[in-house]
């Protein structure tokens, strides 16, 4: 791969307007919105519950593109990649929605130290009480001592967010400023740190990962499931820098750098990640059906009988299967409205996996007075339960995430004076 | 490179001719011209070593897996520990055949065809002791589904059963691979050779290459193929592996994260044996300008990378048993940290976790010696860390009664030592006969492959 | 073996190239014309071209192409990339068929499975279905995977037509060279627009720095396979028969020869098994008996009453204490009396089972005592567990098959059967009776 090319002199490459003009549209569409969803969770009479857990799968959606896009930065400097360098600046305008998110997530995690008792259950006083039936194995396990404590949980929130700001605002200004002084050093930089920086960013994303999602039923537990989200979360992050590139095109910038070659890359990685996806998902279920212990099945006991079990087809088939079969052939990648397709196809899936993930755990059992929490009681009692605020919560957070998004892109759409730059335009798969 | 493609002008494409030259006097020379003095004792201690298992065999198959430390407590001890560490060192092999040739690694082209060879040779290893620990591996030939008088078939459901269709086919598309990618330097070195044996022996096996574009056009074809096939086939095998592990109940062994965890470890451990193997290999070969300081860095890093994550499976695991509340769960973690096997997990952890934290410097990567006695250490620990897996997670199970400690007997040890003694004696052989550089494959990347194009 | 190529008859190509090559062969092969095929037994295979570089053989491919040759081909150590657009190859459908092989992986791994664990040997084992298809998943995947692979290895040089034993370029000694640094473009002769001298005039406008004709020795001895090949053949046919002609002769006959132990298989153990002679103890027996003065473990029975039914020497009438009369205990000892007692006292209690009635029909007379009769009713509850324990005349003890627990069942069942078979009409209560 010695073939390098210069970027096109009549390319245009600056931002202009184009962030303005998301931020205005994402800003417009998801203040409405959010209005509407606060109005129609106030309406739901069940303590906000539903809102809370709604809101949750929503916001994990627009959270996991942006730490995919911090992974598909850091990684792309640690591997010296040369094939996406025209879509990593994208990549680092999505990760300057981060403070955004992470202001956006104080919507549940305030309520979780105010006192509110209706996203985690393990907040629930009641729990306390030691007549409770499930006193001993919680207390028996030390997590509501002191793992699983109000504070302590939102002090996480405030540390994790606080890392990935870090890391993603010092590579963007890296590379930013490498733009305006063109010096190739900052290249090399950034390098010998992504090593660091991925390190820390994993055990971050593990961390995350389990505390904001598995805790939602903290009887359950399983070693693969932060995997299992970081692996979505970087199938939806290649899915967006699809879109976005071809949204940019289609705005006139851009134009002949980012070629074929490149989505069909893009295409590659989304083939790749689907089969990731399904490799992680299929690891827990299976291990966890197969050894059918009690307390691990319970997961699963909910999601495939009763009313989710439509749903986990829908994932199966919806995530997995049609799209990777789709995406085998050179030819959904290398033309562009198919490509297209599946990207949208793959991260409405995505949002579909995640509800599939956090909604079961909004139903919970009473037994005489004890609150038994999620996942209790038959499997057909529980329904899907679908309703118009996970979609007006959805569509609001996007559209407040584009606007966070929109707000970061300045300057020029991608990085021009990367080493590299001239190998990625003159990129070819062969 | 600019420099290579803009010298092309001047010298009439000389000297990018002089360069495919060089590739192929260089590598062609080892399996064509007599062999260095070393290989013959080399290959007579390999030869000893190969003895010392047919030794373990012939002892075993008389009295029966009695004589190794197996016991009713530790069914499963060093046969599958070794059984779950070769596997492993293949998985590099494949890795850098398939994996890195997706993500167009260049550098791998130096170092892919003695890494597939190490592939199927620790395939063979690993796949010996399986069939020893069935008891009576005559019987070994049942697993595979064929009519026959008892009316049976074999049970589908197991993990067991997935092992042998996982190691099977891993084996054949390893050996497929392998001769697939060899045939158009097969083809060179029946060209180059000089006596009837071998231009008749390498005139067979090369088919009848001709190197002409349109086989060429569907061979790369067939070789991205194989390597997109071959990367998920890879990612499975270790999972299947981790899966007779992962579908038990046993605390230790059961756990979500162990398929990709157990497949980490693999390529850690195949990356350390690679440059085990090759430093010294490029080294007596004069190959160091091909297979230079560069690749080796990159494998160091691939090494520290891998590494890093094997620790962070370590750490996931061992919060999450404290995470569950399950007291089988945390007992069985704290056992391995700190009861009898206490020493096993302490070498697993400073081999595994500590030791390749030294790649991280540059400094370290450039010093050959070093980086072939850290990747050493690298081997011990990931043995240890079967060992550990296996071994400490039986040791204490919930009953008095299954608590046990296992003492590997000298058949254990003549066992292991054999296989590595079967695993040199194929390598030794590979190194002497084949095209141990894929010479097509680094002429394509070379920055002369490119030489004479009009359009930069 | 390109034998079944027709030979070309371009008209120039005959005369023109006789001196030509000749040069060409001695230069080439120099070791002088005795081995050389002449005129008359030779004839054009094509030419062959040499390129400095890959950008100039591209180039040249490209040119080639557009003056509208079909039948060449570029020769490389290694793939130019570039050069399919070049010459203008169509992209291998490949992948269509390996698609197809995968796909006949997956079903065929599946049905495999189905039909050999859930459908002609059903057998449930660790409390999975028959047919469970999480756990089918890892085979299906490796079959996939392997048909896949397979496809795709034999496809390949199916398509590549390899192996191929003989090439006519393979007799030019510059041919070697391509699988070291010759880059070259070779135009056969059989190509529609193939005319010596303009084609060789392309070539070198092209770029080439050398042209090369290429003739196949049309000689028997050059084209004929050798006879020592066909013996060696038909040999190596009747030795793979043999194996397969013995084990069809084994199965269908037999032998009085004993088996062959290549594995002993455990067939023969240094143990003594239970009542065999074992000269090593004293009284020659492998079986060792009970030690004196004690009690194996659990064998105690110190309750006269429950194991025995004896209290102070006597038959007891009530129940021991250790047994609980109810209704489950009843149901126990109804079904432990319809397995061990009904065959030959019947389902009632009356004798009239299925023992008796089997020795009227032979012409015996055997007769099991009837429970319901009243001498019977009148023995105790001590003597009636007895009989059961240790057996009465021909009928023998169930102390062995039947628990202490049961055997209080059976006889607290009799007695309910004896209440059953003499209770009057008013102590029947009102709608179960049978008129």
């Amino acid at each position: 791969m010695s073939a390098t090319k210069k970027l096109h002199p009549d390319e245009k490459i600056k931002a202009d307007k184009f962030g303005g003009q998301m931020f205005k549209i994402g800003a417009g569409v998801g203040v409405v919105l959010l209005g509407l969803s606060v109005a129609l969770g106030a309406g739901e009479g069940d303590g906000w519950r539903h809102f809370l857990h709604a809101y949750l799968t929503a916001w994990s959606f627009i959270f996991s593109i942006c730490i995919g896009s911090l992974f598909f930065v850091l990684i792309h400097h640690l591997a010296r990649a040369k094939w996406g360098i025209v879509l990593r600046r994208q990549a680092e305008f999505i990760t300057g929605a981060l403070p955004l998110v992470g202001v956006l997530g104080l919507v549940f995690m305030l309520p979780v130290v105010l006192g509110n008792q209706n996203l985690y259950y393990w907040t629930v006083h009641q729990l306390h009480d030691s007549q409770h039936p499930l006193f001993h194995h919680m207390h028996g396990s030390g997590k509501t001592g002191w793992w699983l404590d109000p504070v302590f949980f939102f002090g996480r929130y405030l540390f994790y967010f606080a890392v990935y700001i870090g890391i993603a605002t010092w590579f963007r200004k890296q590379s930013l400023a490498q733009d305006a002084d063109g010096d190739a050093n900052r290249s090399e930089q950034m390098r010998v740190w992504s090593g660091l920086a991925v390190l820390i960013y994993s055990l971050v994303t593990v961390f995350v990962a389990t505390d904001l999602f598995m805790t939602l039923q903290p009887m359950w537990f399983s070693t693969i499931y932060a995997v299992n989200y970081f692996s979505g979360a970087m199938l939806a992050t290649y899915c967006v820098l699809a879109v976005m590139s071809m949204v940019i095109q289609r705005s006139g910038r851009l134009q002949t750098s980012i070629t074929v070659e490149h989505y069909h890359d893009i295409g590659k990685y989304m083939f790749g990640w689907t089969f990731f996806w399904i490799y992680t998902a299929f690891s827990q279920f299976m291990l966890q059906w197969y050894s059918n212990i009690p307390e691990e099945t319970v997961w699963y006991n909910y999601r495939l009988f009763g009313g989710w079990q439509i749903v986990s087809l829908v994932v199966l088939l919806g995530h997995w299967a049609f799209p990777y079969v789709s995406l085998m052939t050179r030819w959904t990648k290398r033309i562009l409205p198919l490509l297209a397709f599946f990207a949208v196809w793959q991260l409405v899936f995505h949002y579909i996996d995640l509800y599939w993930n956090v909604m079961p755990n909004q139903q919970w059992t009473m037994i005489g007075k004890w609150n038994m929490g999620p996942l209790q009681g038959p499997p057909e009692a529980f329904k899907v339960g679908f309703r118009i605020v996970d979609v007006t919560l959805l569509v609001g957070l996007v559209g407040l995430w584009l606007a966070g998004v929109g707000r970061s892109m300045k300057g020029n759409l991608l990085p021009t004076h990367d080493p590299k730059l001239g190998a990625c335009l003159a990129f070819e798969n062969y | 490179m600019a420099s290579a493609i803009e010298a092309h002008d001047e010298h009439h494409g000389e000297s990018a001719r002089a360069s495919f030259r060089g590739v192929t006097r260089d590598v062609s020379n080892v399996a064509l011209k007599p062999i260095g003095k070393w290989w013959y004792p080399a290959f007579g201690v390999a030869l000893m070593m190969l003895g010392c298992l047919v030794v373990a065999v012939v002892h075993l198959f008389q009295y029966g897996i009695g004589v190794w430390g197996n016991n009713n407590i530790q069914g499963w001890a060093w046969d599958i520990t070794n059984f779950v560490f070769w596997v492993g060192i293949g998985h590099a092999g494949t890795l850098i055949s398939a994996v890195l040739y997706l993500f167009r690694q260049d550098w791998r082209t130096s170092i892919n065809r003695s890494a597939e060879a190490m592939t199927i040779f620790a395939v063979a290893c690993a796949g010996i002791f399986p069939i020893l620990h069935t008891g009576r591996p005559w019987f070994a030939w049942w697993m595979i589904p064929h009519p026959n008088d008892m009316g049976m078939w074999p049970q589908f459901r197991s993990p067991l059963m997935w092992d042998v269709f996982a190691i099977s086919t891993y084996a054949t598309t390893s050996i497929l691979f392998w001769y697939m990618g060899m045939v158009p330097d097969l083809a060179t070195l029946r060209d180059r050779s000089k006596d009837k044996v071998r231009q008749v022996v390498y005139g067979i096996l090369a088919l009848g290459w001709r190197g002409s574009a349109r086989q060429w056009h569907r061979y790369e074809r067939a070789y991205l193929i194989l390597a997109a096939l071959s990367t998920p086939l890879v990612l499975s095998v270790h999972s299947v592996v981790s899966f007779d592990f992962a579908t038990s109940q046993n605390p230790g062994w059961h756990t979500t994260i162990l398929p990709p965890y157990f497949v980490a470890g693999a390529i850690f451990s195949g990356f350390a044996m690679v440059m085990t193997l090759m430093i010294p290999a490029r080294a007596l070969f004069n190959l160091k300008h091909i297979i230079t300081d560069d690749h080796i860095e990159a494998m160091c890093k691939v090494t520290v990378a891998t590494g890093t994550m094997v620790g962070g499976a370590y750490a996931i695991e061992l919060f999450t048993a404290w995470y569950s509340g399950n007291m089988w769960e945390w007992f069985t973690f704290k056992n391995r940290i700190l009861g009898p096997y206490t020493w096993a997990y302490f070498i697993m952890v400073s081999c595994n976790v500590i030791a390749p934290q030294f790649f991280w410097f540059k400094r370290f990567r450039k010093n050959m010696v070093f980086v072939v006695v850290l990747c050493c250490f690298i081997n011990v620990g990931m043995w240890f860390e079967r060992f550990v897996i296996i071994v400490s997670s039986l040791a204490r199970q919930a009953l008095p009664g299954q608590w046990g400690y296992f003492s590997p007997t000298k058949w254990d040890g003549l066992t292991l030592l054999g296989s590595f003694g079967l695993f040199f004696t194929l390598f030794l052989l590979f190194v002497r006969f084949a095209p141990i550089v894929a010479m097509a494959e680094v002429k394509a990347v070379s920055p002369a492959a490119h030489a004479g194009k009009d359009d930069h | 073996m390109e034998a079944d190529n027709t030979p070309t008859d371009e008209p120039t190509a005959t005369p023109v190239d006789h001196g030509d090559a000749a040069d060409h062969g001695q230069a080439g092969h120099g070791d002088g014309g005795s081995d050389e095929p002449t005129a008359g037994d030779r004839e054009l295979h094509g030419l062959l071209a040499e390129f400095e570089t890959p950008g100039a053989l591209i180039a040249a491919a490209r040119k080639v192409k557009n003056a509208g040759y079909t039948e060449f081909d570029c020769y490389s150590p290694f793939p130019v990339h570039g050069i399919d657009d070049a010459m203008g190859i169509q992209r291998t459908k490949l992948p269509l068929v390996v698609f197809a092989g995968g796909a006949a992986g997956l079903i065929g791994g599946l049905f495999l499975q189905w039909w050999m664990n859930a459908h002609n040997w059903p057998w449930i084992v660790a409390g999975k279905p028959t047919w469970s298809i999480p756990a089918n998943v890892p085979i299906a995947y490796e079959t996939t995977i392997l048909l896949s692979v397979l496809t795709t290895f034999f496809g390949m040089w199916m398509a590549n037509k390899l192996p191929q034993v003989w090439h006519p370029y393979f007799s030019l000694d510059r041919f070697a060279k391509v699988t070291d640094d010759g880059l070259m473009i070779g135009i056969d002769a059989k190509d529609q627009r193939f005319d010596l001298e303009q084609t060789k005039q392309l070539l070198v406008a092209a770029g080439a720095t050398d042209v090369e004709e290429c003739y196949r020795d049309l000689r028997p001895e050059a084209t004929e396979v050798p006879k020592w090949i066909y013996g060696a053949m038909t040999v190596m046919t009747v030795l793979a028969i043999i194996p397969f002609a013995l084990a069809a002769k084994a199965r269908r006959s037999t032998s009085a020869d004993p088996h062959w132990h290549i594995f002993s298989d455990m067939d023969f153990q240094p143990k003594a098994k239970s009542d065999q002679a074992f000269p090593e103890f004293a009284d020659g027996r492998a079986n060792r008996g009970e030690i004196a003065g004690t009690i194996a473990r659990g064998s105690l029975d110190a309750d006269d009453a429950y194991y025995r039914g004896l209290r102070d020497g006597q038959w007891i009438t009530d129940v021991p204490a250790d047994v609980t009369v109810d209704r489950d205990l009843l149901a126990r000892g109804q079904g432990k009396f319809n397995i061990y007692c009904a065959p030959c006292h019947g389902y009632d209690g009356n004798g009239h089972g299925i023992v008796p009635e089997r020795v009227a029909q032979a012409g015996g007379a055997w007769e099991a005592r009837n429970l319901t009769a009243p001498e019977t009713i009148k023995l105790p509850n001590g003597q009636l567990f007895n009989t059961v324990s240790n057996g009465y005349n021909t009928m023998m003890g169930y102390a062995a098959q039947i628990p202490v627990q049961d055997r209080w069942a059976i006889v607290l069942y009799v007695r309910a059967l004896q209440r059953g078979q003499n209770a009057t009409q008013a102590e029947i209560p009102a709608g179960v009776q049978v008129r």
